[in-house]
């Protein structure tokens, strides 16, 4: 029990790490299926893409095992190149794998994003080799920049994650329910004819959505890296799954539902090592998701939905 | 205009008719010359060569595919070409079944480089002992393989139960730890060595605490809170992924946890492990199952060759070389002056006599009964400066 207690602060912060990564892949998630009500599989491959660009622009940087420039610069360009590269891809996925589809069934839209995604990480898999790439965290944040608190060690890097998500999610929150875009974003998912009636061009606010979508995978893809220390082309897959959970979780097309289930995700894997083995996070996770879809149909912040005749 | 139409038509029926004949006698003609050349002899390569651990099976398929490519050069198997017909199971055991079959199939398939993972091995053999074909593992290390009485089952490295307990002994007499966490993937081959290392641990009287992962894990804070609530000397690494331990590795520093790793033979791979753990793998002791190639004289043409093609060269390219190569020299012996008489029962003959092949591994490589390999040694090399640097060695003793 003792041994418990000591480990639970560290694993409340490995957990709100890991939530808040969590949070910003099933924004993308809940985003697109909001407006589309269409599960964009190939969100996860998008993530890792991120990654994988993350640790190149980090390549450029580094030479003879030090930094060329200030840590901050760094991870802005790192952020940066990830970003423009998964908010173009994501852009292209739609117009391209999407947008052709979307007068079929969304069983069509389905297939064809799990098609984008073995796409992706076969790409990916043939431009590494398969290799494993190593972020070289250390030289960016440096190890010794951590806090000890009851017994909890955060690294500058964790905390770094989780201020960044943070700021990021009430950004998009403040986006969608204050701007334009956001209130045609809101319309579209309401009901895509009737807004196109009062003038919204709802193709280009699907467009703006999987951008976007793309963009945070593409943060959060980073990030992943700057954690886990190491990125391959296989990470999308279990990265997509968990956010899938989390946005289904939190009620999925719910913006602040991504959010909460993100986090909740999170801490439920973290803590729910303290009582089992570490080799059943999964297993955790998937109970909860399970829990809640039998207690909460609708998600932790989801609104019951009526049936369409 | 009606009756013109249908003349031309007959015409054109029998135009078809005379091509048809013409060419069905030229196919059948062709055949009979060509058949003449007795069908390329095949070697299956069986390995992940795509998902997660395609690294290894890459590094393994690239030095398949050259000893094969440099035993057509020296004329293939008397006379007859050599070609790698690929089975891909991505290290997934109902999938290495599926490839089993599949070379089983096919007549011209007459001996395997692999299976590489000791999961598809076991799931596959009893496909291979059922189409009689041999099998040359070039890294399945789990001692359970050859202890069922398949007789095409044959292994170019020494057993967990010979590399256990020499890594036991390395950490009781060496490191002189007295605290060891054990942590492995639930793998067949990573949580059978950690059972190995486990139990010789336990017979020393040394502490052991077990952890598991996954495969799949790349966050390991969850793991590692709990290590560094055991305070352990040491952590022991059954994986069979040497990025995974990088990764690991990595995320001990982040959380401040300062013990020392040791792992299996699977780590001893430079570019994922060392590079990729960026500078904590420093200190780190690895268990190898065959000498570093690049001190055998006779590897050095081979690595040097190796390297120019494909770039990095790692432990299972060495391993992998090494077993085509003795898989062609058995064919050769079982062809004889006689390559059209070849069978899968004369390959499999030819394996099993195998004696003193004296290859790249820079010991005399024979198998004894149970197709295990004979005058192995189990090697401890400690990461120093970014390089593996030799410390111990350890006849592999069952």
């Amino acid at each position: 029990m003792n041994e418990m207690l000591a480990q639970l602060p560290q694993q409340v912060i490995n957990g709100l790490t890991l939530g808040s990564i969590y949070a910003l892949l099933a924004l993308g998630y809940s985003m697109v299926y909001g407006i589309l009500r269409m599960l964009n599989f190939a969100h996860g491959d998008v993530f890792m893409v991120g990654s994988l660009i993350g640790w190149g622009v980090l390549q450029l940087f580094i030479e003879e095992g030090t930094t060329l420039a200030r840590s901050g610069l760094v991870l802005v360009s790192m952020v940066c190149g990830a970003v423009i590269a998964t908010s173009v891809l994501g852009g292209a996925i739609e117009r391209f794998a999407y947008r052709p589809l979307q007068k079929g069934s969304r069983l069509t839209t389905l297939i064809s994003a799990l098609g984008a995604s073995i796409v992706l990480q076969n790409v990916a898999m043939l431009l590494t080799q398969g290799r494993a790439k190593a972020y070289q965290t250390e030289l960016v944040i440096s190890s010794d920049w951590a806090i000890g608190a009851l017994g909890a060690t955060i690294s500058a890097t964790r905390l770094i994650i989780i201020c960044v998500s943070i700021g990021l999610m009430l950004a998009m929150d403040y986006a969608v329910t204050h701007t334009m875009l956001g209130k045609a974003m809101r319309a579209t998912s309401q009901d895509r004819e009737a807004a196109e009636y009062m003038g919204i061009r709802t193709q280009q606010v699907i467009s703006a959505a999987f951008v976007i979508g793309s963009g945070l995978a593409g943060i959060a893809g980073v990030m992943i890296g700057l954690y886990y220390t190491q990125v391959d082309f296989m990470i999308g897959f279990s990265a997509g799954m968990k956010a899938f959970t989390a946005a289904v979780l939190g009620g999925i097309g719910n913006i602040r539902g991504a959010m909460a289930g993100g986090l909740v995700l999170g801490l439920a894997e973290s803590l729910g090592v303290l009582f089992l083995a570490p080799v059943y996070k999964d297993v955790i996770v998937f109970s909860v998701l399970i829990a809640v879809l039998i207690l909460r149909p609708q998600g932790i912040l989801g609104k019951p939905v009526d049936e369409k005749v | 205009m009606k009756r013109r139409f249908r003349l031309r038509f007959d015409e054109m029926r029998n135009l078809v008719k005379f091509v048809s004949m013409v060419t069905l006698i030229l196919c059948v003609g062709a055949g009979f010359v060509y058949g003449k050349e007795l069908p390329p002899v095949k070697i299956g390569a069986a390995g992940p060569f795509t998902g997660d651990l395609s690294k290894i099976g890459l590094d393994a398929l690239n030095a398949i595919q050259m000893a094969v490519e440099e035993a057509n050069a020296e004329g293939g198997i008397s006379g007859r070409k050599i070609e790698v017909a690929i089975g891909d199971d991505m290290g997934d055991p109902s999938k290495g079944v599926l490839v089993a079959e599949k070379f089983g199939m096919d007549k011209n398939v007459l001996g395997i480089v692999g299976p590489m993972n000791s999961a598809t091995v076991s799931a596959a053999l009893p496909a291979y002992d059922r189409a009689g074909l041999v099998i040359i593992s070039q890294s399945a290390t789990n001692p359970d393989l050859s202890e069922r009485g398949y007789r095409v089952m044959h292994r170019i490295c020494p057993r967990d139960d010979a590399q256990g307990p020499a890594a036991a002994r390395f950490i009781a007499e060496e490191i002189k730890a007295k605290n060891v966490y054990i942590i492995d993937d639930k793998g067949t081959y990573g949580q059978g060595l950690a059972d190995q290392v486990a139990a010789a641990l336990n017979q020393i009287g040394v502490k052991v605490t077990r952890g598991q992962i996954t495969l799949e894990d790349r966050d390991f804070s969850p793991i590692l809170t709990r290590v560094k609530a055991a305070q352990p000397d040491l952590v022991y690494l059954g994986l069979s992924n040497p990025a995974q331990a990088a990764g690991l590795m990595k995320q001990a520093v982040g959380l401040g946890l300062s013990a020392g790793f040791m792992g299996g033979d699977c780590m001893k791979e430079k570019d994922q492990l060392v590079a990729g753990a960026g500078g904590t793998a420093e200190g780190m002791y690895v268990t190898a199952i065959g000498r570093d190639i690049a001190e055998v004289p006779a590897a050095r043409e081979f690595i040097k060759k190796f390297e120019g093609k494909y770039g990095a060269m790692s432990v299972f390219s060495g391993q992998s070389y090494e077993a085509t190569k003795i898989l062609i020299e058995a064919l050769r012996t079982a062809a004889g002056d006689n390559p059209e008489g070849l069978t899968k029962a004369k390959a499999l003959d030819a394996v099993h006599n195998i004696r003193d092949y004296k290859g790249i591994m820079g010991f005399p490589i024979g198998f004894d009964e149970k197709g295990d390999v004979i005058g192995a040694s189990i090697y401890v090399y400690q990461v120093e400066h970014g390089d593996f640097k030799e410390v111990k060695e350890y006849p592999a003793e069952v």
